[in-house]
């Protein structure tokens, strides 16, 4: 090389063959996103062609009554069914596993115990849900337990099972966040450690423990499998949980299998209203979330 | 053994000229100048031993900290200085695997004792950390009642006590208007005092200070060495620094530390002008560490 000045002359140019490789791999990724884009994009485009012609007139104030001919009912008991299910799963679900989180992050943590329970809850994130459903038919429902077979808080409980290791890892996650500066200048207060978790660790992570339960509370709520088997299905509205129940899910489920045009119709909107619903649960979710970031 | 030291003048100089005038002027019956001086109590520390896991970071360090004195501790990276202070209110062993071995004695309270609260410890002796640690949730008047309300103390004057804290701190002029906002919107030397005015709402006795200015710019840092000069009328106050400067500033006596042990402890200016311990010598004028 001269000592002459640099130039664009003096640069090598881009090669042929680079040229052609980047194009290449720009469109094989613009394809895979295509592939992955295509379904979710229809999936939401026939919830809505169906469904959102359903959400009219009485569909969310009456229940499915079993007529064959003229009016076939709404989806009231499905929803509220579900609502009050989903209620009662993170009724207890959330607070175990919040529970179960702080132990993990507080007293437990690099323990033999804490690992074997961190473990477990990951295993137990893998299990299939319908091996739940299973669990919760053989030990709960065949033995009647509470004097009722299939029974709403059965139900519960099995969402429960599957709500939980989310809660758990979501809520461990969000603990171990919380700077250990803090933790330590409340214990140098002559904080006992309750007091610091209540008073500076729970708080400090509020928004992201709320996010995390809110995910695990839409992942519990769209599940058919636990319920199948376990809260079974009945047409009727009822707030009892130890009765059968019906649910978005479940409901959706028999009523594809009708005959009926219009009845397989209910179950676009029913679909439709359950996405919504999830979507409203990721929603506020996102803004618990953002929240916790700007703080 | 006190010496009354060139030091002392001249930081007594400092905070009336160059510190905090405004303060000091205006809130000057509760000014942390004019508190009325309380005889704090000794701090012995008899063959302490600290370890991490089975590794040994202090290895059997014998030192008396005076009532109502500055003791500095200095030493390079690594050498235990940190650890051992740690010691001092049981924070050492927080951490995982950490324990400590010895005896601490608070007047006549060994507070490694068999039975002892380590809660109550943590009260009678405070700390102040090296990185300023407000609770983000807590407003600046929450932040500095968080002592209180973390042990439990029932509400008898609270906001007295805040505001108590606060002017003695030297904050009080700066944040009254604000006493409801978020703790975190202060400057890094503002967070530092209210820090400090945490740790002195619970009225501890001993005071423990693990690198507080370094993380703060050198007027912040004048600020909170003013501050410390003034506290050492009612506490006893023990710092950690990595400033041979501020030891000089600050300190009755310093001690350095090496690799785990004490080499040597004695009144501030010795330490600095004629240490005994060639090793101290070097370490002092810049030779190693």
């Amino acid at each position: 090389m001269s000592a002459g000045k640099i130039t664009l002359d003096t640069l090598p140019s881009i090669s042929g063959r680079r040229r052609n490789v980047d194009r290449a791999m720009r469109g094989l990724m613009w394809a895979a996103i295509t592939i992955a884009l295509i379904p979710l994009v229809l999936v939401v485009y026939y919830l809505i062609h169906k469904g959102v012609g359903q959400w009219k007139g009485s569909f969310f104030t009456t229940d499915p009554n079993g007529n064959f001919f003229g009016n076939h009912g709404g989806i009231r008991s499905a929803l509220l069914g579900s609502l009050e299910l989903i209620g009662i799963a993170s009724a207890i679900a959330i607070p175990v596993g919040i529970g179960v989180a702080l132990y993990l992050t507080e007293y437990g943590k690099d323990s033999a115990f804490a690992n074997a329970v961190r473990y477990f809850v990951d295993v137990m994130t893998g299990v299939p849900s319908i091996v739940f459903g299973l669990f919760i038919y053989i030990t709960l429902v065949i033995s009647n337990v509470g004097g009722s077979s299939f029974a709403g808080w059965k139900g519960a409980v099995a969402v429960t099972l599957l709500m939980l290791p989310i809660v758990i890892r979501s809520a461990e996650v969000v603990l171990l966040l919380v700077p250990n500066s803090l933790r330590e200048a409340a214990l140098a207060l002559g904080a006992p450690r309750w007091r610091v978790i209540t008073r500076v660790v729970l708080p400090t992570s509020l928004s992201g423990l709320v996010t995390g339960s809110l995910l695990a509370i839409a992942r519990g709520m769209g599940e058919t499998a636990p319920l199948l088997f376990t809260v079974s299905y009945t047409m009727n509205l009822t707030g009892n949980p130890n009765t059968l129940m019906n649910s978005l899910p479940v409901q959706i489920y028999n009523d594809i299998h009708s005959p009926e045009a219009a009845v397989q119709a209910r179950a676009w909107g029913a679909a439709l209203t359950l996405v919504a619903l999830v979507l409203i649960l990721n929603l506020i979710a996102r803004a618990f979330s953002r929240r916790s970031r700007m703080t | 053994m006190i010496p009354e030291d060139t030091q002392t003048k001249e930081q007594t100089e400092m905070a009336a000229t160059g510190g905090v005038p405004d303060q000091t002027q205006q809130d000057a019956p509760e000014s942390a100048a004019h508190v009325e001086r309380k005889t704090g109590h000794s701090v012995e520390v008899q063959g302490l031993k600290a370890f991490y896991g089975d590794s040994e970071a202090v290895h059997g360090i014998d030192i008396t900290f005076a009532a109502n004195e500055v003791t500095a501790i200095i030493g390079p990276s690594g050498c235990g200085k940190s650890t051992m202070v740690r010691c001092i209110n049981r924070m050492h062993e927080e951490i995982p695997g950490a324990h400590a071995e010895g005896s601490i004695k608070l007047d006549e309270l060994d507070v490694y004792a068999p039975g002892v609260d380590v809660t109550a410890v943590r009260r009678l002796i405070g700390m102040v950390f090296q990185k300023p640690n407000p609770f983000p949730t807590m407003s600046i008047s929450d932040n500095v009642a968080a002592g209180l309300r973390l042990t439990g103390t029932k509400g008898e004057n609270l906001r007295e006590r805040v505001h108590r804290a606060l002017r003695a701190v030297g904050l009080w002029n700066e944040v009254k208007n604000r006493l409801n906002e978020p703790g975190l919107g202060l400057s890094g030397g503002q967070q530092q005092r209210l820090c400090i005015a945490r740790t002195i709402a619970v009225e501890p006795e001993v005071i423990l200070m693990v690198e507080p200015c370094s993380a703060l710019d050198p007027v912040a840092t004048l600020k909170i060495e003013v501050l410390i000069d003034e506290l050492k009328s009612r506490y006893t106050i023990v710092i950690v620094t990595h400033n041979m400067q501020q030891a000089a500033r600050v300190a009755n006596t310093t001690a350095f530390m090496l690799n785990g042990d004490l080499v040597e402890h004695g009144p501030t200016n010795e330490i600095f002008t004629k240490p005994k311990d060639e090793r101290t010598e070097r370490y002092v004028t810049g030779k190693f560490g």
